[in-house]
């Protein structure tokens, strides 16, 4: 699938521009990337990536007349709007490196501007993979309640959609060949044939499910796969990371469900935040068809696909953390060139927390932070929207004190709790029981303090075992991860303007 | 720099949570707080405890006010001073001896807490006490270090002291 990012928007001039206009806005933004992109910033190298093919559309006099031709027939636009809210407007010169935080959020056109004209169409269709583990241990009531929910879900398409199902273990079948979803009772029947046994190798199973949501593969479908399992998979990760950073160049997301407690969490994070899936945890079997069915609700209201964002800093700042949160809280990989963030819904926005540090004794006055790139397809007009924004802070000897914006202390605070489990687990995994017992007993005390009390309980739980064994217990290990990151998505859940 | 007031981590500013422990930092834990001048005696024994300033200059001056005492005692902690009861049948003798003040009554350990002062910090620790040391109501947990403010309460067991910095 094509995917062009606006090569006015991104060399911000407009689309009446001459040439001379357009070689000037090319050689400032180029001189700007140029010393980011020398010191290896990934955002960097991405957008100096942008702003070359932008000027190699728009000053080759024929791509650029078939682009203007091919937009003036698209129906006016709708798009979205980004808007970056820095933690403090003015900072204080120090002789010490500090640390910024920005809140990036991505407004849906339709909802920015309610009194627009017409209401935006909703038929974006689905092609939906499910790649379902029946190793051994999905046995009994795990591959029951999977079941019910394949079927639920496809109660719940369209023929407008299509799906595909894959079934693994040692090996993959296609349980489902990809098709638009009209016999309704024939496809629920066909997951019913799928038996417990054997081991898990998700790569084949993954790779077969690729093969199925390829086949349909279209830039006005919401193009997912959601793939569940119980199980470790042994040596085929990396074959599994590869195939993922593929599909996020395709255009397909991948969000990972892990039941129980036996897998590996920090791969199937990565599978997801890699494409712009989400990734969770479904405890007990009994919950297994309200979270599919969820997964899939949440899919079909979706505005925008293949959301994009590229952070290039300037060369003394760093970009310390990138994470969603909202919608669907999910850390994202600060280190990728371009960093995925999957669907935007309808009247939902979408927002991402950067953390970056600034360096000691910079000069007091305006200060360069860097430039944020949005992009994504507005599925309903199939054309890739893009929005830019040149971020700067004021510089003072002596600001006067302001409050933080509350949104982003709010986030800053549920975010702090998911840190500390991570930070806890850190601790662990390098042999310090004692300060990992400390953290956990922070953990068990902050999440009292905000009102969650049961998750509390997880924590102090896991602190009594932690004393004993030295270790956490996997279910609680996950509860703990997982839930923490739940709550970071309940701050505003995106509703609020 | 923000020191956390709970953990004593140096936090870089702009945190708002402290990256080691997690807890809010308070605003006036920043650096740039001014020192809180009390005007008087009076003043300082009816303060309650607020928050005030952590931060230490090289002239700040230690003063450990005893409840119904007449004069605070002038802590001169260099490094790390402990708190206690002397005991001369064996020969103990704490750096702030607290006898005087009816720390054998109240329930004041040998060894009961120590206070420590680091660059520009002065933190306290409970050394294993049997009757607790208490900073603003709340119980320590032994050997873990936690931030003095200006104007603080301390309880050695049943005795009630008051921190300040001038």
């Amino acid at each position: 699938m094509e995917y062009i990012y606006d090569p006015y928007v991104l060399l911000g001039v407009k689309p009446g521009a001459d040439n001379q206009e357009i070689n000037a806005a090319f050689a400032r933004l180029q001189q700007a990337l140029a010393p980011s992109e020398a010191k290896g910033k990934p955002g960097a190298i991405a957008q100096l990536e942008q702003i070359k093919a932008a000027y190699a559309l728009l000053s080759d006099s024929r791509k650029r007349s078939a682009f203007d031709r091919q937009r003036a027939s698209d129906e006016p636009g709708t798009g979205f709007q980004m808007r970056v809210t820095p933690s403090k407007k003015v900072i204080e010169k120090l002789e010490e490196p500090q640390v910024i935080y920005l809140l990036a959020e991505i407004i849906p056109h339709s909802k920015a501007s309610p009194d627009s004209a017409a209401p935006v169409r909703r038929d974006a269709g689905l092609n939906l993979t499910l790649i379902l583990d029946h190793s051994n241990s999905m046995n009994g009531v795990r591959l029951d309640r999977v079941k019910v929910a394949a079927t639920e879900i496809i109660e719940q398409l369209s023929e407008n959609d299509i799906l595909s199902v894959v079934g693994f273990n040692d090996h993959a079948e296609v349980v489902i060949p990809a098709t638009s979803v009209e016999n309704k009772r024939a496809l629920a029947t066909r997951t019913r044939i799928m038996r417990a046994s054997g081991g898990t190798e998700m790569y084949k199973g993954l790779y077969a499910g690729v093969l199925e949501n390829r086949k349909n593969l279209r830039p006005d479908r919401v193009n997912h796969i959601i793939l569940l399992t119980d199980g470790n998979t042994y040596g085929d990760q990396e074959k599994c990371l590869t195939l993922a950073r593929k599909l996020s160049k395709e255009g397909i997301s991948v969000s990972t469900l892990g039941l129980g407690s036996e897998w590996n969490d920090e791969f199937l994070d990565e599978i997801a935040s890699i494409t712009g899936g989400s990734s969770g945890f479904i405890k007990s079997a009994n919950a297994v068809v309200s979270f599919l069915n969820n997964q899939v609700k949440n899919l079909s209201n979706v505005y925008a696909e293949q959301m994009q964002l590229t952070v290039a800093p300037t060369p003394d700042v760093d970009v310390e953390m990138t994470f969603k949160l909202a919608p669907s809280p999910q850390p994202l990989p600060e280190k990728d060139q371009v960093i995925h963030l999957g669907g935007m819904q309808f009247e939902r926005k979408m927002s991402v927390l950067l953390q970056l540090q600034i360096p000691a004794d910079v000069e007091v006055g305006t200060l360069d932070l860097g430039r944020v790139v949005v992009s994504g397809r507005v599925i309903s007009e199939k054309r890739v929207y893009t929005a830019t924004s040149q971020l700067s802070v004021q510089v003072s000897e002596q600001p006067s004190v302001e409050p933080p914006p509350n949104k982003i202390l709010d986030a800053l605070g549920k975010l702090t709790l998911y840190r500390m489990q991570e930070r806890a687990n850190d601790s662990i995994e390098r042999g310090n029981v004692k300060e990992a017992t400390q953290r956990l007993q922070n953990l068990a005390t902050r999440l009292l303090e905000v009102g969650q009390e049961g998750l509390a309980k997880e924590a102090f739980d896991e602190v009594k075992r932690l004393k004993t064994t030295h270790a956490l217990s996997e279910e609680g290990r996950k509860t703990l991860k997982y839930q923490t990151r739940v709550l970071i998505g309940e701050v505003d859940g995106g509703k609020d303007g | 720099m923000i020191v956390c007031s709970n953990c004593t981590y140096r936090n870089r500013e702009g945190y708002f949570y402290c990256e080691d422990c997690g807890f809010p930092l308070a605003d006036s834990m920043r650096d740039r707080t001014a020192t809180r001048q009390l005007d008087s005696e009076e003043n300082v024994l009816s303060a309650r405890a607020t928050w005030g300033t952590a931060r230490l200059t090289d002239a700040s001056q230690i003063l450990l006010q005893v409840t119904d005492a007449k004069s605070p005692i002038q802590l001169s902690v260099v490094a790390r001073s402990v708190v206690g009861r002397e005991d001369v049948s064996s020969d103990h003798h704490p750096d702030i001896d607290l006898v005087p003040y009816g720390g054998l009554e109240k329930g004041v350990s040998r060894n009961h807490a120590m206070i420590q002062r680091s660059e520009d910090t002065l933190t306290i620790v409970d050394m294993g006490s049997s009757n607790g040391t208490f900073l603003n109501g709340q119980r320590l947990v032994s050997n873990q270090p936690r931030v003095l403010r200006d104007g603080d309460e301390i309880r050695f067991g049943k005795l009630v002291t008051r921190i300040f910095f001038k």
